[in-house]
């Protein structure tokens, strides 16, 4: 009971640091039909500034400039990029966000090196905040928590009670009808895509303590990115929330129970055959759910994709 | 009497609550010449998709040649011997005005998916292309970008892609919007010229094109036909007259 | 602009006549023969590793590019077919009785066959469309079986791979591929038939219209061809060409890990094919060989050639979405029109000083590098032959000067370029 009551609390800090990445990406995809490769290469940014700024000015200075940065780069990434790209068509348009994604990995090798950067909790946060059992909670993973949900709700709050989340909403439908009754759409467009990639800054801002200030770490969480807002349905912010909390609990629990699958397959009534050694099968019995747990997502999104390709929230295809 | 060409009997279609069609009976015969009209909004691009199975009819059905086509796919249809244009220009524009028409003689030719032909071998490939193109007047632009050629010249091109497999029904949406008179003109004596023998089913606004060219009109209003006939009884027709002709023909003059 | 281009109407069929046969064998002739006499010219063993690799690559980015360029799909886990074909192999190798029993240069073919085989798998529900869904499966099934590397030991060997030995196959008229020379020739054989076999798969019926559902799947649909089934068919057959590229890599390396499978190989065929330009049949093959050139030599260099390349590739999305081969391609009207000759003096004034300035430009990048990387008390470099000390002023001023002064003068003559640009491109004489 304990140990579920932790991972329930495990899961929904994972869960809602996707779904601070996953939130801007949908928005970004509804609005501009490009999914954004490097999307994640912005998290990473937003932790290694964050850091640089946290060494002169501290942790919570580094909270709040190091998404503002990011967001002003995200800004300009589309202003001179992205825009430009835009005209040869959607294709292009992934592939140029993916060539961003390698280039900015390559970059920040370039500035800060190959290793993890000693990016650590602030002291304020650098305790137990309760226990359970014996397992102690970390006051931090409740001040990640608490800023996720924040986030959420100052996003919704945008989107459904001001005049320009009114506007974005509006043209997430219908971004045609928008521009002709004369609102910039380009500026919205441009506007978004910093927002978003800010957003994904702020995620990367309070990541970096806790899952390291490395490289790798767009690499390592990009794809499962994707994966969540295709599974939740493209566009669709609830379904990126609903898959984001899914993929967490679902990674999270697979990790910390050690399930195989022989144990699985004995229980429906299958029996492990003798002389498992020599067998083609032998790797597909011994199997353990820790094993498999970062591949569940791409698992899901295979299944989601074949059967429903709207996703689960999603109202189009593709 | 023999099998229609294309037949529909009750043909319904619904979007959400919105019923689009609201039953359609209609028999268009062998060779002849069918023209589709209606104030916008009526539902007649509605219809051709419904006919080409783009999207699939709440319920009635469509017989191609005595055929029921329910449940097929838009290829298996065109398979059929019935093929269509779009209202908006369909074309393969990054491929040559050449190698559109040809990739439209492909499965009619009976190539189906086959990787153990060359095209550029065919002889009959070749020369039934040229042949299309000698028919549409593009043979000028053969080895040109489709997507350079004019507006017109687009669409003659999508008439020969239309045609080129040999189908026997041939649907028209729409062939001479957005032209000018002598652009009009020109389509109007190509479409004649290309569907000689061969069943016609058009959707056209332009009335001079219509009477010029249809054997037989059906007057689609709100989703339901009001009137078929000889092109004379529908213009007589009251019923038209009150529910669109009369104000389309008066603005024609 | 192109109303000059228009063919002669009188000569409907002129593609048809006689001598276009010759004219279209002459490049399979012309590379038959490179491919040849290449091992001549750079006789030493690590060049012909590196050309070895080349025509491996260019096997891959050719079975990419029939997805890419020609069917409109794009692929983010294309190289799991590669490495399942060569991973197949590396077990064929080993099972010493089976192997023994054909010659080496037939193995690749195995490759293919299980690169096909799983393309059918996959194909089977990937291709029901493309865009952005065709995507989004292809990268999760890369993921997936890239991940399965490290649990299904059995087949792919864990963090290990799988290694084995191509000389145990039974000889080929004598030969047991011990020297590389051999295996040269071996896949140097198998880059020209799959070559030409993708160049005539494009020119087939299910080849042509694989364009025309790239362009327009719709239509595609009403001229009686199942947009899904073209797609199938072409990424069944882009399947078994990167399964040979897979059994090729086995032959040459006699080993396969996880590093064949993963995003990072996936990503890097597209980069690749990108490059060398996915409008054309040639274009993979100029950016196969362009890309493992940059990768010899500039690893060699330097610490950060992906930097580079990777600059290299972003530019070329945003500029020359075309490729190199697009950018050789948009040379053929001036080249119709004679007037090709007036473009080389502009050229030679706009891009030598554009070329040094980047030269100046990746300096000055190399020796930020230095200076916040280097071990402290390390002040010394070397950089274009020259050894100087990072931390002095005067290096820093001469790279900044070459820069400025490089950059300055290919801005200022680019104006004169596109002039003559426009003026190699239009018909009739000087005004």
């Amino acid at each position: 009971m304990e140990l579920i009551l932790v991972n329930v609390i495990d899961g929904l800090v994972t869960g809602l640091l996707l779904f601070m990445l996953s939130a801007g990406l949908t928005l970004i995809f509804s609005m501009m039909g490009v999914l954004n490769f490097a999307h994640a290469s912005f998290y990473m940014l937003g932790a290694y500034f964050a850091y640089q700024i946290s060494l002169a000015l501290g942790f919570w200075m580094g909270l709040l400039v190091a998404p503002l940065i990011v967001g002003v780069i995200g800004a300009g990434v589309e202003r001179y990029g992205l825009r430009r790209v835009h005209q040869y068509g959607h294709v292009p348009e992934l592939i140029f966000t993916f060539g961003l994604a390698l280039l900015i990995e390559e970059m920040v090798q370039f500035v800060w090196g190959k290793n993890t950067m000693p990016y650590s909790v602030p002291e304020v946060l650098n305790f137990t905040a309760f226990s359970i059992g014996a397992n102690s909670i970390p006051a931090y993973k409740i001040f990640m928590i608490f800023t996720s949900v924040a986030i959420f709700i100052g996003l919704l709050f945008v989107l459904n009670k001001t005049r320009v989340g009114m506007i974005i909403q509006a043209a997430l439908s219908y971004p045609r009808t928008v521009e002709a009754l004369g609102h910039n759409v380009p500026l919205i467009f441009m506007g978004v895509f910093g927002v978003g990639t800010a957003l994904a800054g702020v995620a990367g801002v309070i990541a970096g303590p806790v899952l390291g200030t490395f490289p790798g770490m767009a690499f390592v969480l990009g794809s499962i990115v994707f994966v969540t807002i295709v599974i939740g349905g493209l566009g669709s912010l609830w379904g990126a929330l609903v898959a984001s909390l899914m993929i967490g609990w679902i990674t999270t629990f697979a990790k910390s129970y050690n399930v195989q699958m022989s144990d699985i397959l004995n229980a429906v009534g299958i029996s492990t055959p003798e002389n498992l050694g020599n067998s083609v099968f032998r790797d597909l019995w011994t199997v353990t759910s820790p094993q498999i747990a970062d591949i569940l997502p791409y698992i899901l999104m295979v299944l989601i994709l074949i059967f429903r390709p709207a996703g689960l929230f999603g109202k189009r295809e593709s | 009497m023999s099998t229609p060409a294309l037949e529909l009997t009750g043909l319904k279609k619904s979007f959400g609550k919105a019923e689009i069609i609201r039953g359609i009976d209609l028999s268009i015969g062998k060779a002849e010449r069918h023209a589709i009209i209606g104030p916008n909004g009526a539902g007649k691009s509605t219809l051709f998709n419904l006919i080409t199975a783009r999207f699939p009819p709440t319920s009635g059905t469509v017989k191609l040649h005595g055929e029921d086509l329910a449940g097929l796919q838009p290829f298996q249809i065109n398979r059929r011997g019935l093929s269509r244009s779009f209202q908006i220009t369909n074309i393969f524009p990054a491929m040559t005005v050449f190698e559109n028409v040809r990739c439209a003689l492909l499965w009619a030719q009976g190539y189906k998916y086959s990787f153990w032909n060359l095209v550029n071998r065919s002889r009959s490939l070749t020369e039934g292309a040229d042949a299309i193109l000698d028919q549409i007047n593009l043979l000028a632009r053969r080895d040109l970008p489709a997507g350079m050629l004019s507006y017109a010249e687009q669409r003659a091109l999508e008439i020969g892609i239309t045609i080129a497999g040999g189908a026997d029904v041939i649907m028209l949406d729409e062939p001479t919007a957005g032209m000018s008179h002598s652009e009009t003109d020109y389509i109007t004596d190509l479409i004649l010229k290309v569907t000689a023998g061969k069943t016609l089913i058009m959707v056209e606004h332009d009335m001079g094109v219509v009477f010029g060219l249809a054997d037989r009109i059906s007057v689609l209003v709100y989703g339901e036909i009001i009137a078929t006939g000889k092109p004379a009884d529908v213009r007589a027709d009251p019923k038209v007259q009150e529910a669109y002709l009369g104000a389309a023909l008066e603005a024609e003059h | 602009m192109n109303d000059e281009l228009t063919t002669d109407p009188s000569k409907p069929s002129q593609r048809m006549r006689a001598g276009s046969l010759s004219l279209t064998l002459t490049p399979w002739i012309v590379a038959a023969f490179l491919l040849l006499v290449l091992p001549f010219v750079f006789t030493n063993n690590s060049a012909i590793t590196i050309m070895n690799q080349m025509w491996i690559t260019v096997i891959f980015a050719l079975a990419y590019n029939m997805l890419l360029g020609q069917g409109g799909m794009l692929s983010f886990g294309h190289a799991v077919y590669a490495g399942v074909g060569g991973f197949a192999c590396m077990h064929i190798m080993n099972m010493s009785d089976f192997f023994a029993m054909f010659p080496l240069p037939v193995l690749p073919l195995f490759g293919g066959l299980f690169g096909m085989g799983l393309a059918l798998i996959v194909g089977s529900f990937s291709t029901r469309s493309a865009g952005t869904v065709f995507a989004m499966i292809s990268l999760g099934v890369g993921e997936l079986i890239a991940a399965c590397s490290v649990i299904i030991v059995a087949f792919f060997g864990g963090e290990e791979g799988i290694s084995g030995d191509r000389t145990y196959a039974m000889p080929f008229f004598g030969n047991e591929f011990l020297q590389p020379i051999d295996v040269y020739y071996l896949t140097s054989f198998w880059v020209l038939l799959s070559a030409a076999l993708m160049y005539l798969w494009s020119r087939t019926p299910v080849g042509r219209m694989a364009n025309a559902v790239r362009d327009n799947p719709e239509r595609a649909q009403f001229l009686g061809y199942s947009s899904r089934w073209v797609r199938f068919y072409s990424f069944v057959a882009s399947g078994f060409f990167a399964g040979v590229a897979g059994g090729l890599f086995g032959i040459n390396y006699e080993i396969l890990t996880e590093e064949n499978l993963n995003t990072a190989s996936s990503g890097v065929i597209l980069l690749v094919t990108f490059l060398g330009g996915v409008g054309f049949f040639f274009g993979p093959i100029i950016g196969a060989i362009v890309f493992t050139l940059l990768q010899t030599v500039l690893s060699l260099q330097t610490e950060l050639w992906a930097f580079y390349v990777g600059a290299l590739f972003l530019a070329t999305v945003m500029f020359f979405p075309g490729g190199l081969a697009g950018i050789l391609m948009m040379h053929v009207p001036a080249i119709k029109l004679g007037k090709a000759g007036g473009l080389v003096r502009p050229y030679i004034k706009t891009l030598v000083p554009a070329l040094i300035g980047i030269l100046g430009l990746a300096a000055l990048v190399e020796m930020t590098f230095h200076v916040r990387h280097a071990a402290t008390g390390d002040n010394e470099m070397t950089l274009f032959w020259t050894t100087f000390d990072s931390h002095a002023i005067l290096p820093w001023i001469i790279a900044i000067g070459v820069t400025v002064v490089g950059l300055g003068l290919a801005r200022a003559t680019l104006p004169a370029m596109k002039e003559a640009w426009s003026e190699a491109n239009s018909v009739g004489g000087k005004l």
